[in-house]
C-alpha cells in the first residue's frame, strides 16, 4: 500500500520533469503541463494553485506541497467541501492574483520569477493580518490553510515531514524530542 | 393493530424487553440473559456490530474525503444543525454515529443541545469513557441541602454493584482514598507526561487539597480473562475511540455487555424497532409489553414480557412513558408524581483556565492517550474548609498537557491576528516541529435539579414516522453561574501557582446538553408522590417496569455519569429476576 503510493508519487514528479525540460522560458520552468485533470479549477487555476501551494509549502528536505498532491486536494475541496462563499471567495482570489500579477508585472502569477510571486504573497499575507477579524474573509489565509492541511494529512506530510504511527501501542508520557526528531501528524 | 393471541402471542413472548442497547441496555441485556431470562433488545436504529460495522476506524488521515475529515458546512447546516453543535463529535468519520437532526425534530423553547446516536451500542460507542463512582456526599446532597428529593438510596447500596460493573468493562485509573471520589476496581493507570507530573507537584504544594490524579477510564491496560475471552485487548493507544475500536480496548455495549449477553443464548436483538409505548393492563395492575412501529416496514407490533427494562437514554425513556396514556396512567406512564419529564440534569462545562508550560521544550511523547488528568472536587465538602457562600455542590476538572501540532496556527483554530503569519520553507520546518507546551483545566460542574427545567411531550409537531416530539425548556440558574466563575478563576490559580505563563482563565459559554449527560426525567426517590421511580429503579406505580438510564437520576453529582447508570442498571437486573422468581412482578 504505501510503496505502490510512493511510487505513485515518484511516477508524479517524474512527469513533471519530463515536461518541464521540454520547453523553455522561466513561464514554463515554473508551470509545467499538469499531469492530473481538475474538476472544480480551470486548466489556468489549477497551474496557478500549483505554483502557489509548492510557495506556500517547498520541496526542502522533505518533500513539498506539489509532490504530496495538494493542488489536487485543493481542486476536491473546491468541488465537494467549500460553501458557495468560501469557494467564490478561493476563485476571486485566484482572478485577483492574476490581475496583480499583470499590472506589477505584465504577465500572470505562473509566469513570474519566484521572487516575483514571493512578493505578492507576502503582501497577500499583510493584508490579511491586518483585517481585524482574523482574516476569515481574505482569501490568502483560505489557501493557505487549505494548503497546510492538505500538505500535512497527505501521507508524504504526515509519514515524511511529520511522524505518524497508527497504532502505538502504547503511551510514553516524557520522550526527549530529539528521539522523536518531529511533530506527530494526528493527536 | 394487531392484538395477538395464542401462538402468535407465544412467539412475541420474551422474560425480559429490554427498550434500548446503549451503555445501560447493554448491561440489562447481559444481567439478565446471564441469570437466566429469555430476553428481547429493541433498538429503533440499525444494527451495529463489533468490529464489522465500524468503517472508519483505520482510516488514515490522507484517506479523508474532507480536509481533516470535517463535513462540508453545507452538509453540517442541513442535516446536523444541533449535532454540529459540540465542534467535536461529528465528522466524516462519526457521522454515522450520530442522528440526522432534520429527522429526527424537536422543539427548543430554550436552547437544548440534545446530541444522540440512533443504532444498536447508541452513544456508548462514541462516549467519553471517564469513568468515576458517585460518592456519599452526593447520595447524600439533597437531603442535606433541602434540595429536590433525597436518593433512596446510598452509597454502600451501590459500592458492590459499582466493583461489578467496573470489573467487567475494565477501567484504568489510580487509587487515591479520597471520600469525595471513592476508588474502585482498576486496571493499571495510564502514565502523565513531563509537564502534567510537574504541574502535580507544584499545585498540589500550592493547593494540597486539589489532588491531581490521571483520568479514571474504561480502557483495558491489562485485561483480565473474562474481557480476552470476549475478544477485547489492550488499549493500543490510537485514539480515535469515536470510531468505534478495533481492539475493544475501551468499553462499549457492542464489544462488551451484548456480546456477553448474546453468548447466553438468551438474546433475541431487534433493530429497527422505535417502541411507542407500554403495554399497561388495568386488570393485572402491570405492564404486560411494549408496542413497537417497525423502522422500516412501518407496521405495529406488540411484544409481551414479565419484566420491561427501559433504558432508551434519559429523555427517550421519558417520552416513551408520557407518550403511555391510559385510563390509569392519564398523564403518563407511572405519573402520579407529575415529576415525569421534570428535573432535567446536565453537566455544565467550557469553563475553566489554560497557560504555557516554562519548560520541557526538550520533551515530547509517543503515543495517543484516550485520556487526561482529573482534579476531583474539593469545593463544600462537608467541612468548614471547603464551605463556599456563593453555592452550593462543586465541580471537576478534566485537562491535560500538550504540545500542538502542525494545525495550531490554521485560522480557524483561533490564532491571535497578530502580524502575518508567513510562508515557505521556514513555517514548513516549524509547522514539521512540535508547538511549545500548553495546558488546560476544564471544569464539569454539578447542576441542581429545578422541576421547571423539564421537557415535555409534543403532540402538535410529529416527526416522519407521525409520533409527537419533546419540547425542551431548560436553564442554568445563579448556583451554576456562581460555581462558574469559581471554576475559572481557582482553575488560573492552580496554573499560576504551578509557575505556568500566559494563564488565561475563560468562559466559553454553556447551552444544557453540551455535556451530553441528560439525566433526572424519572427521578428515583422514597416516595411515589414525588418521584417516579423507587430505590431498585421500579415505577413506583408499576413493579414490573423498571427505568435504568440517566432518567433515573435524582441528582447529578460532577462526575461523569455512565458508570453510575451501568450500576444503577445491573443492581436493578439482579432486583428483578430475584422478585421475578418470588412471583413479585
Amino acid at each position: 500500500m504505501l510503496l505502490s503510493r510512493r511510487d505513485a508519487i515518484r511516477g508524479l514528479t517524474f512527469t513533471f520533469g519530463v515536461a518541464a525540460t521540454g520547453f523553455a522560458g522561466r513561464a514554463m520552468a515554473a508551470a509545467p503541463a499538469l499531469a492530473w485533470t481538475p474538476t472544480a479549477l480551470t486548466p489556468d487555476q489549477a497551474r496557478l494553485v500549483d505554483v502557489v501551494a509548492e510557495l506556500i509549502i517547498p520541496k526542502t528536505d522533505t518533500p513539498g506541497a506539489r509532490e504530496a498532491g495538494v493542488p489536487q486536494f485543493v481542486d476536491r475541496a473546491l468541488a465537494d467541501y467549500f460553501d458557495k462563499a468560501q469557494a467564490e471567495r478561493l476563485r476571486a482570489g485566484l482572478v485577483r492574483m492574476d490581475a496583480d500579477a499583470r499590472a506589477a508585472h505584465g504577465d500572470v502569477f505562473v509566469a513570474l520569477t519566484p521572487e516575483q510571486q514571493t512578493e505578492l504573497l507576502n503582501g497577500y499575507d499583510r493584508e490579511a493580518s491586518a483585517v481585524q477579524t482574523s482574516g476569515e474573509g481574505h482569501f490568502f489565509p483560505l489557501l493557505e490553510d487549505l494548503v497546510t492541511v492538505g500538505y500535512f494529512t497527505s501521507e508524504p506530510g504526515a509519514t515524511v515531514a511529520l511522524r505518524y504511527d497508527p497504532v502505538p501501542g502504547a503511551y510514553h508520557g516524557c520522550v526527549p524530542l530529539a528521539e522523536l526528531g518531529r511533530g506527530w501528524a494526528t493527536r | 393493530m394487531a392484538n395477538l393471541n395464542g401462538r402468535a402471542r407465544q412467539k412475541n413472548t420474551y422474560d425480559a424487553i429490554v427498550v434500548g442497547s446503549g451503555i445501560t441496555g447493554g448491561w440489562a441485556a447481559k444481567e439478565l440473559t446471564q441469570k437466566g431470562l429469555k430476553t428481547l433488545v429493541l433498538e429503533r436504529g440499525p444494527m451495529v456490530r463489533h468490529l464489522e460495522d465500524y468503517p472508519t476506524a483505520t482510516m488514515d488521515p490522507w484517506q479523508a474525503k474532507y480536509p481533516q475529515g470535517q463535513l462540508p458546512p453545507d452538509e453540517l447546516n442541513a442535516h446536523y444543525a444541533v449535532q454540529k453543535r459540540t465542534g467535536y463529535t461529528l465528522t466524516e468519520y462519526t457521522k454515522h454515529f450520530f442522528v440526522r437532526d432534520d429527522q429526527n425534530p424537536y422543539t427548543e423553547e430554550s436552547r437544548y443541545d440534545w446530541i444522540r446516536g440512533y443504532h444498536v451500542g447508541g452513544r456508548s460507542l462514541t462516549w467519553g469513557r471517564q469513568s468515576y463512582r458517585h460518592s456519599p456526599i452526593d447520595f447524600e446532597a439533597n437531603a442535606r441541602d433541602g434540595i429536590g428529593v433525597d436518593w433512596p438510596i446510598r452509597y454502600e447500596d451501590l459500592a458492590p454493584w459499582y466493583d461489578h460493573v467496573e470489573r467487567f468493562i475494565g477501567v484504568s485509573g489510580q487509587a487515591e482514598g479520597l471520600p469525595q471520589l471513592p476508588d474502585g476496581q482498576y486496571q493499571p493507570p495510564m502514565e502523565m507526561n513531563c509537564v502534567e507530573k510537574a504541574f502535580k507537584a507544584k499545585s498540589e504544594v500550592r493547593f494540597p487539597e486539589r489532588r491531581i490524579t490521571i483520568g479514571r477510564t474504561a480502557h483495558l491496560t491489562d485485561p483480565t480473562e473474562e474481557q480476552l475471552a470476549l475478544g477485547r485487548t489492550k488499549c493500543q493507544f490510537r485514539n480515535m475511540c469515536i470510531r468505534g475500536c478495533p481492539f475493544g480496548g475501551y468499553y462499549s455495549s457492542n464489544s462488551g455487555g451484548l456480546v456477553a449477553a448474546e453468548r447466553t443464548g438468551n438474546l433475541v436483538i431487534r433493530p429497527g424497532s422505535i417502541v411507542t409505548s407500554l403495554i399497561y393492563d388495568e386488570k393485572k395492575g402491570k405492564a404486560t409489553g411494549v408496542r413497537i412501529l417497525d423502522a422500516t416496514t412501518r407496521q405495529e407490533e406488540e411484544f409481551y414480557a414479565d419484566v420491561v427494562f427501559l433504558c432508551a437514554s434519559a429523555f427517550n425513556s421519558a417520552w416513551i412513558m408520557m407518550n403511555s396514556t391510559s385510563s390509569r396512567f392519564p398523564n403518563g406512564f407511572g405519573n402520579g408524581s407529575d415529576q415525569l419529564g421534570r428535573n432535567v440534569m446536565d453537566h455544565h462545562l467550557g469553563v475553566g483556565a489554560s497557560g504555557e508550560a516554562p519548560e520541557f521544550a526538550d520533551m515530547y511523547y509517543s503515543g495517543r492517550r484516550p485520556n487526561g488528568i482529573y482534579v476531583p472536587r474539593f469545593r463544600n465538602l462537608g467541612d468548614a474548609a471547603t464551605k463556599r457562600s456563593d453555592y452550593l455542590r462543586g465541580f471537576g476538572y478534566q485537562g491535560g498537557a500538550s504540545r500542538p501540532g502542525w494545525d495550531r496556527d490554521l485560522t480557524r483554530s483561533g490564532r491571535d491576528a497578530a502580524g502575518p503569519r508567513g510562508f515557505g520553507a521556514a513555517r514548513k520546518a516549524a509547522l514539521s516541529q512540535p508547538g511549545p507546551w500548553v495546558m488546560g483545566l476544564g471544569g464539569f460542574g454539578e447542576i441542581l435539579p429545578y422541576e421547571d427545567n423539564r421537557i415535555t411531550l409534543n403532540r402538535d409537531k410529529t416527526d416522519e414516522f407521525g409520533l409527537p416530539t419533546l419540547s425542551m425548556n431548560v436553564t442554568i440558574r445563579e448556583n451554576e453561574l456562581a460555581m462558574r466563575r469559581d471554576m475559572q478563576t481557582a482553575a488560573a490559580e492552580m496554573l499560576e501557582a504551578a509557575g505556568f505563563t500566559n494563564v488565561r482563565g475563560y468562559d466559553g459559554g454553556y447551552a444544557p446538553g453540551l455535556g451530553i449527560h441528560e439525566m433526572g426525567t424519572a427521578r428515583m426517590g422514597r416516595d411515589p408522590k414525588t418521584s417516579v421511580l423507587n430505590a431498585h429503579n421500579q415505577v413506583h406505580e408499576c413493579k414490573n417496569v423498571y427505568v435504568t438510564d440517566g432518567a433515573a437520576m435524582t441528582s447529578a453529582s460532577c462526575v461523569n455519569p455512565s458508570l453510575t447508570y451501568m450500576a444503577l442498571t445491573a443492581r436493578a437486573a439482579d432486583h428483578a429476576v430475584k422478585a421475578r422468581k418470588r412471583g413479585d412482578l
